[in-house]
Parts: structure tokens; C-alpha cells; sequence
């Protein structure tokens, strides 16, 4: 794994650790793992890591779209900001 | 205009199911020999714990050819919830499908009522038609699910008063082919955004209900199926239009929005996101048949609250909130001035199920008190300008404190509790709780938690706490919601994820 995708996801867990669901420890939660499916986060929270997807790296979702399957885990999420930055 | 109630096709959006009319036809005479053969009898009550799917509906016009009445149930509740809402229902039979958590059709099955899975249906086919216009036919319940539940009462007369208030109002045109993405078991979704068009005949597309990943097709999903009307909440819409692409086809004629206040900013990205001006703010009461009123040209400066005119209501805006004596002309507030809304319809609910004491206290003389602040404008439309109500309204969902006090305050280590809404970027609003308890160690936080789970729905969970040494009170004993509120955002809230993982400090 690339440095900057490894701080993707290191950044992607320090910000979703302010949203997720309390019950759930995060740590438990494999990169690959689905978010919502792990029941980590609730389902439309999946909105707020947009914002911050925009916000840290300029991601224009609205223009573009979303495929749902590209935000399901820490590993897709990366995977699609490196492609959108490469 | 009269209604036949002749379906259109229905038609799982996603999935790609679809009835056409005959199927439609079939697949009710096949429920209604199913619950003929285990024992429904007019004036039963059946509950329906599942929603949104095509098997839902063939069950709800199955029940009412039999002359019973649907109580369709928020899926998500615990088995706790359903118990208490089974108890105050008293239901002769319930219908569940694939999805009805284990636990709440053991607790069904435990109490004695007869379950059923949607898709059981046999081949024997039967033909039925029971109803009469004033049976009841639908109890949705409001609120009260962990100890007074609160069920709105409607009877097919008021049900039919709604849809054809709707019709003569806003035409049929608009609502060829129905998008709803909204749950089935409350009034936005279930009378207006899907039976309205269904049963005039019109084309229903259905979701289940405010998934992100469907709500991020919805562009595309609205192209496929060339939709020219869908309503939804406005916490739908954030997300639409931060995350969708918008639809290319040029379909959609009319848009509702409802369930939450929405703002102008938002009124006018939908409309350039829809294609359409004609996006309006639905005033939707269950008690109303939803729907109450709107404007019915929808061409106009978006404005913050504004509401329009009645779809088959009356409305007053009056300086009274009391129901305890009757109304007059002298109580109406003049244009501009803020006052409590009523509403007068032919589609009030019949009342609150076997709670005549609520009902006196929301009703007077056919006036139906909503618990809305507003005023007419020099136009004669309605402004909303806030609630008077004791509610949270989480993306359209309604959350009322007392239930999730109710649940704290059966907690054996828990000597105060306090419930109140918190601002939410994406839900509009969110569930805030202030708790005192007895011994406030991770442990005691860890049982709290583990016995609210147990007890109330996931989205009525509170999403941030705070562990305090006393709540406020009034000398009459009662809670200031908003000082308790605005006392505990003067500080960080409870780190409970650190509590429930055994990280914290205490």
C-alpha cells in the first residue's frame, strides 16, 4: 500500500471516529470491511463522509456522480480518491 | 370526481419486480383466501410489520376486501416496541416478510398472534368486498411505541375524502408514473406519495425507503422509469444534490417536499436539479390524511415556509390553542400575524385509536388543532413559521422525547433524564439526551446503553449524551427541553464511544 493511500485511510478513520455509531469500536473494522454493512455507521451518514471527501480533497460528487459501491469501506473510498487524484 | 380504486402497475424500481393490474388482482384474491382461511373477520386488526415492496400492498387491499383494518408497522423497531404497540392494537393476525428481525416475530409468535410471511399465500384464489366506507381502515402509529402509543384512526371515508381532495386539486396529469422513496408506513408515503396515484389508476415505482446508495442513483432511476412525480423529505434532497447526477430525460412534472420545513435554498436547488418549477412544500398531517395543502402552482419565488392553500382543508390560523371550548371568528389572527394553525377536512381521522382523551385535546367541533405556528400572507397562503409540538424531526421521522425518556427512566440506575432535539447538517435534526445517574461509571453507561438498544428503534437512539449531575426543572416540576439543551452544548458532550469500548477514563 502506497504512503498516501495509507494516509487516506489514516485520515478517513480520524474522521469517521466523529461520526460512527458509538456501540461499534472501529478498530474492529478491517479496511475492507463495509461500513454500513459492519453497522459502523448509520446509512446516511455516508453523506457527511462526502462532505469531507469534498472538503479535504476537492471532490465534485454532484457533476459526476456516485458509484454507492466505491464508498462502501475504508479501502474503496482510498482507492477512488487516488484514482480521482492521479 | 369518484374513485373506483382501480390500481395502476406497480413496480419495484430497483429490483425491477413489477404487477401489472391483472397480477395486482391475483395476488390479492390469493391473500384474501389465506386470511379468510386463518379466521380475519370485519372489524379485525392486522398488523404489518414490512413495507415497501409489491406483496405489501396486494396485503393492504387483501385486509380491506375483508373489511379489516392495516396497521402497517415501522420495520425497524425492536421486538419491545412491537410488543407494546401489539398490545395497545390488540391485532387478530400479523404479516411479516423475509426481512421482520427474528426477535420481534418470536415475541409475536410468544404472545399468542398468529404470523404470517407476506409471500405464503397459496394458489386458492377468492374474491371479497366487505369494506364499508365508514369501517376503520388504517391505524398508523405517531408515536408512544415504548409506553402510550398514539394511533391515528382512519376510516376508508376519510381515506377517500384525502385522495379525492387531491385529484380535484392537483389533477391526475402530473402523477402518471409515482416515484416513492419514502417508508410505507406513515402518511406521506403510504396515503398520498403512494395510494393516491396507485389507486386512480396511475403507475407506482417503489425503493425501499432513504438508502443512500438508491438515493444516489435517483437521477438515473428517474430516467429509467421516466417519472414524472416522487415526493420526499428534505434530508433526502441534501443528499440527492450533493451526491446524484441529475436526470436527462426531462420527465418529472411535479415535485413534493414534506415532512420537514423546507427552506427556500433548498426549494430552488431542487428545482434546478428536478427540471421543473413546479416543486412545492407538502403540509402533511397523519391526522390530515397527510397532504393537506400546498400550492397547486408551484411556479412561484420560493419562499421560507410557505405552505400555500388548502388541498381540501380549511384553514384558520387562531390566537387559541385550546380545545376545551369552541371556536369563533374573533379568535382568527389577521394576515401576517402568527397564530396557532387548524385545520377543517373531510379527511380528519376518524381519532386517536381508543384514546378519546387525546382526540379532545387535538380536536374541537371538526377542527383539528395541528400544533403548527404560522400566518396567512397578504396572498391568503399559509406560512409556517414553527412547531409548537414536543417532537424531533429527524429527516422527516418524528422522535418524540417522552418516549425516549420513558425508556431512560425504567433504567433501574437512572434518577433523571431529558430528551431534546440537537441541529443536524444532514437530518435537519438530531436526538440529544441529558441523563443523571446514580453511579455515572462506563459501566452504568455501558448498561444504559445496552438497555436502550434493547428497547428503541436504531434512529431513536440518541447520537450524543450527556452525563449531568441534575437536570433542571420549573417549580411545577416540568423540563425546559430547550434549556437543557442549550445547557449541555455550552459543553463537550459524553465520550461514549471511549465508554462503550472500555477506553474511558472512569
Amino acid at each position: 500500500m502506497s504512503d498516501a493511500r495509507a494516509e487516506v485511510i489514516a485520515g478517513l478513520r480520524r474522521f469517521v471516529a466523529t461520526i460512527q455509531k458509538p456501540n461499534m469500536p472501529i478498530d474492529g473494522i478491517a479496511d475492507t470491511d463495509g461500513l454500513v454493512a459492519a453497522g459502523l455507521i448509520d446509512s446516511l451518514a455516508i453523506v457527511q463522509i462526502v462532505l469531507y471527501l469534498e472538503s479535504r480533497y476537492g471532490i465534485d460528487f454532484a457533476s459526476s456522480g456516485i458509484d454507492p459501491e466505491r464508498l462502501a469501506s475504508f479501502a474503496s473510498i482510498a482507492d477512488m480518491v487516488m484514482e480521482r487524484h492521479a | 370526481m369518484l374513485m373506483d380504486l382501480r390500481t395502476g402497475n406497480i413496480v419495484e424500481a430497483v429490483a425491477g419486480r413489477r404487477w401489472d393490474p391483472q397480477e395486482v388482482a391475483r395476488q390479492v384474491a390469493r391473500r384474501v383466501a389465506r386470511l379468510q382461511r386463518m379466521g380475519l373477520q370485519p372489524g379485525d386488526r392486522v398488523f404489518m410489520p414490512f413495507g415497501n415492496r409489491l406483496e405489501f400492498f396486494a396485503e393492504l387491499l387483501a385486509v380491506w376486501r375483508l373489511g379489516a383494518c392495516a396497521v402497517p408497522i415501522d420495520a425497524r423497531l425492536t421486538a419491545f416496541e412491537i410488543e407494546t404497540l401489539a398490545a395497545a392494537a390488540t391485532p387478530r393476525l400479523s404479516i411479516v416478510d423475509d426481512a421482520t428481525d427474528a426477535s420481534v416475530v418470536r415475541s409475536m409468535e410468544t404472545a399468542g398472534l398468529p404470523v404470517v410471511q407476506t409471500t405464503d399465500t397459496g394458489t386458492v384464489e377468492q374474491a371479497a368486498g366487505r369494506s364499508r366506507l365508514d369501517d376503520d381502515a388504517l391505524i398508523l402509529f405517531t408515536s408512544g411505541s415504548t409506553g402510550n402509543p398514539k394511533g391515528v384512526l382512519h376510516t376508508h371515508r376519510s381515506l377517500r375524502a384525502r385522495w379525492m381532495a387531491l385529484g380535484d386539486n392537483l389533477g391526475l396529469e402530473a402523477f402518471e408514473r409515482t416515484l416513492c422513496m419514502l417508508p410505507t408506513h406513515f402518511g406521506h408515503g403510504l396515503i398520498c406519495n403512494c395510494l393516491f396515484p396507485w389507486l386512480y389508476g396511475r403507475d407506482l415505482y417503489i425503493t425501499p425507503p432513504f438508502k443512500p446508495e438508491i438515493i444516489m442513483r435517483l437521477g438515473a432511476i428517474v430516467d429509467e422509469h421516466r417519472v414524472t412525480f416522487m415526493s420526499s423529505v428534505p434530508s433526502v434532497w441534501r443528499l440527492a444534490l450533493k451526491m446524484a447526477k441529475r436526470p436527462q430525460a426531462g420527465t418529472l412534472r411535479r415535485v413534493h417536499v414534506g415532512s420537514a420545513p423546507l427552506s427556500a435554498d433548498v426549494w430552488e436547488d431542487v428545482r434546478a436539479w428536478t427540471g421543473t418549477r413546479q416543486v412545492c412544500n407538502a403540509y402533511g398531517i397523519t391526522e390530515t390524511g397527510s397532504w393537506v395543502a400546498g400550492l397547486r402552482d408551484a411556479d412561484c419565488p420560493a419562499v421560507d415556509g410557505l405552505i400555500g392553500g388548502g388541498w381540501g382543508a380549511v384553514i384558520r390560523v387562531l390566537r387559541t390553542n385550546s380545545t376545551e371550548q369552541p371556536l369563533d371568528a374573533g379568535m382568527i389572527c389577521a394576515p401576517g400575524e402568527p397564530g396557532y394553525v387548524w385545520l377543517n377536512t373531510p379527511a380528519l381521522m376518524k381519532g386517536y385509536f381508543q384514546r378519546d382523551d387525546l382526540t379532545r385535546q387535538s380536536v374541537v367541533d371538526g377542527w383539528f388543532l395541528t400544533g403548527d405556528i404560522g400566518l396567512i400572507d397578504d396572498s391568503g397562503r399559509l406560512v409556517l413559521r414553527g412547531r409548537e409540538r414536543d417532537e424531533i424531526n429527524k429527516g422527516g421521522m418524528k422522535i418524540y422525547p417522552a418516549d425516549v425518556d420513558a425508556v431512560v427512566e425504567r433504567f433501574p440506575g437512572a434518577a433523571d433524564v431529558c430528551t431534546f432535539a440537537l441541529d443536524d447538517a444532514i437530518y435537519g435534526q438530531a436526538v440529544g439526551i441529558a441523563v443523571v445517574l446514580e453511579d455515572a461509571s462506563d459501566g452504568q453507561v455501558r448498561a444504559l446503553h445496552e438497555w436502550m438498544s434493547a428497547r428503541l428503534a436504531e434512529p431513536k437512539m440518541p447520537s450524543r449524551w450527556w452525563i449531568v449531575s441534575e437536570i433542571p426543572r420549573t417549580s411545577r416540576g416540568k423540563v425546559n427541553r430547550d434549556a437543557v439543551k442549550a445547557a449541555c452544548e455550552s459543553r463537550p458532550p459524553f465520550d461514549l464511544v471511549s465508554a462503550l469500548s472500555g477506553r474511558g477514563v472512569r
